[in-house]
């Protein structure tokens, strides 16, 4: 973050910062994070920049979770989704980067788009998953074979 | 294909134990090695009488079915199995709200050595594999697929063209909701130089999965959208498959109505067609394949059904007989 945006928001003890988010997608990260359940914690909580400025990408979204350290299955799914975030992990005020493995299944946080799949049946004991295929652009539900456009995967986090 | 088993040496393969939850886990070797074997029951089905004998298959069948279970019933107990057919509502305990996963693990449970299941639900075959280890064959997991139902298709092929590569394949009808038509797509891409026409308006047009998978594997497609092109499209075909507008799966009625009717094939559709084509369908028709085609050599679709008992006979024996 540049010193501009600390102007705005000041620096965090430990906690997650996630950066070059393409602007006006942060509520999108904020989604797939399920940010609004983080905060039952009462000592998290979730700082949002819209649109500051970037001299990378003109305009950038930047997202702070205070007392919060992203999960790693989050956190390559806001890669997969978004590959120019970046993901830096604040400890006792340093700043470390953090790279997840770009997943090539999906467990458990994602809800089929087919309402007739199994795994959207209530009472089945069925773990959601997901083949990714990143280069068409899709992800596949391993039990009924229904397409999800990566883009889209914000719309369908399971509850 | 060797066809040089000897008699009383029962069937070995790959598949045993396997489970057949979708025909893209067929190989070309699998396929023939099942037609190899489907071809010898019906030249000597007193041979494989004992293959099944000790061995308890349940025929779970959530959603209504009369060919299928059927063949699959006869199949079995012509192999000597015994048969736990559960295909009315009150026999299980899923109309009660039971899940299919506990239903599942009550059949682990009186030990079934193979479960044969139909379910409305996509995906729901793939979820009982994981679910018990003794093998699942799918009869049909919702809009999804029909694996077995491709192997007497991909057959009736073979028996009335004798061969299956090469083939130029015409899909026409409800390729939305079919199960068929995607389990038939994947697995007659494992032959050489097949060409796929998937005739529909764009409302039924093969779903997103089947052309991905045939863009991976590299398969010539078309799709043919409007009304005009069809005779063309026909002309060029040497295979003719239909499919009956699948009305129980439109979410919404009104959709239906708007496309009942919109296609049917009549001798006038196969005024184009080479002498040669052959005309198949799943079965049960409703009104989009005309009586008058049954009188004509394009009829295969009767045949077609009859190899659904030697191609389920054969695949029964290759899953869960015992290699002699």
């Amino acid at each position: 973050m540049s010193g501009e945006e600390q102007l705005l928001v000041r620096k965090i003890d430990w906690g997650t910062v996630i950066d070059h988010i393409p602007s006006w997608k942060a509520d999108q990260v904020l989604k797939l994070i399920e940010a609004e359940s983080l905060t039952k914690d009462p000592d998290v909580s979730v700082i949002v920049l819209k649109s500051v400025p970037s001299r990378k990408y003109g305009r950038k979204d930047v997202i702070k979770l205070y007392h919060y350290y992203i999960k790693e299955p989050d956190a390559a799914l806001i890669k997969l989704l978004f590959p120019t975030a970046t993901i830096n992990f604040i400890r006792d005020w340093k700043v470390q980067k953090y790279v997840p493995n770009l997943p090539e299944e999906l467990v458990g946080k994602v809800r089929c788009p087919e309402v007739t799949c199994i795994s959207n049946a209530k009472r089945e004991p069925v773990v959601r998953r997901f083949r990714v295929l990143k280069e068409q652009g899709y992800v596949q539900c391993y039990y009924c074979d229904a397409l999800l456009e990566i883009s889209s995967i914000p719309d369908f986090i399971a509850a | 294909m060797s066809g040089e088993r000897g008699a009383g040496a029962l069937p070995r393969g790959e598949l045993r134990g396997r489970d057949v939850v979708s025909a893209k886990d067929l190989t070309r070797e699998d396929a023939e090695l099942i037609f190899e074997v489907a071809r010898e029951v019906e030249a000597d089905p007193g041979r494989f009488s004992g293959v099944l004998r000790g061995k308890r298959v349940a025929l779970l069948f959530v959603e209504p079915s009369t060919r299928t279970f059927s063949s699959f019933y006869i199949a079995a107990r012509r192999l000597g199995g015994d048969v736990l057919p559960l295909n009315e509502p009150e026999m299980t305990s899923l109309s009660k709200g039971e899940t299919l996963y506990d239903t599942l693990k009550m059949l682990e449970g009186y030990g079934v050595d193979c479960v044969v299941m139909r379910h409305p639900a996509r995906g729901a075959a793939r979820f009982a594999a994981d679910v018990i280890s003794a093998p699942v064959i799918n009869a049909g997991s919702g809009s999804q697929e029909h694996p077995t139902q491709a192997l007497l298709d991909v057959y009736t092929i073979l028996k009335k063209r004798g061969k299956v590569d090469g083939t130029s394949l015409g899909m026409l009808g409800d390729l939305k909701f079919s199960r068929t038509v995607p389990s038939l797509a994947y697995l007659i891409s494992n032959f050489d130089g097949v060409e796929l026409t998937f005739i529909a308006p764009p409302a039924l047009q093969v779903r997103q999965e089947v052309e991905l998978f045939l863009r991976e594997r590299a398969v010539s497609y078309t799709k043919v959208t409007r009304q005009q092109e069809i005779p063309d499209a026909v002309s060029r075909l040497d295979v003719l498959y239909v499919t009956r507008l699948q009305k129980e799966r439109f979410p919404d009625p009104s959709e239906y109505e708007r496309l009942k009717g919109s296609y049917r094939v009549d001798m006038g559709m196969l005024r184009h067609a080479r002498p040669t084509l052959g005309v198949m369908h799943p079965l049960p028709r409703v009104d989009e394949l005309d009586a008058e085609i049954d009188r004509t050599p394009h009829a295969w679709y009767f045949d077609q059904a009859s190899y659904g008992l030697p191609v389920r006979m054969a695949l029964y024996a290759l899953v869960l007989g015992d290699a002699g």
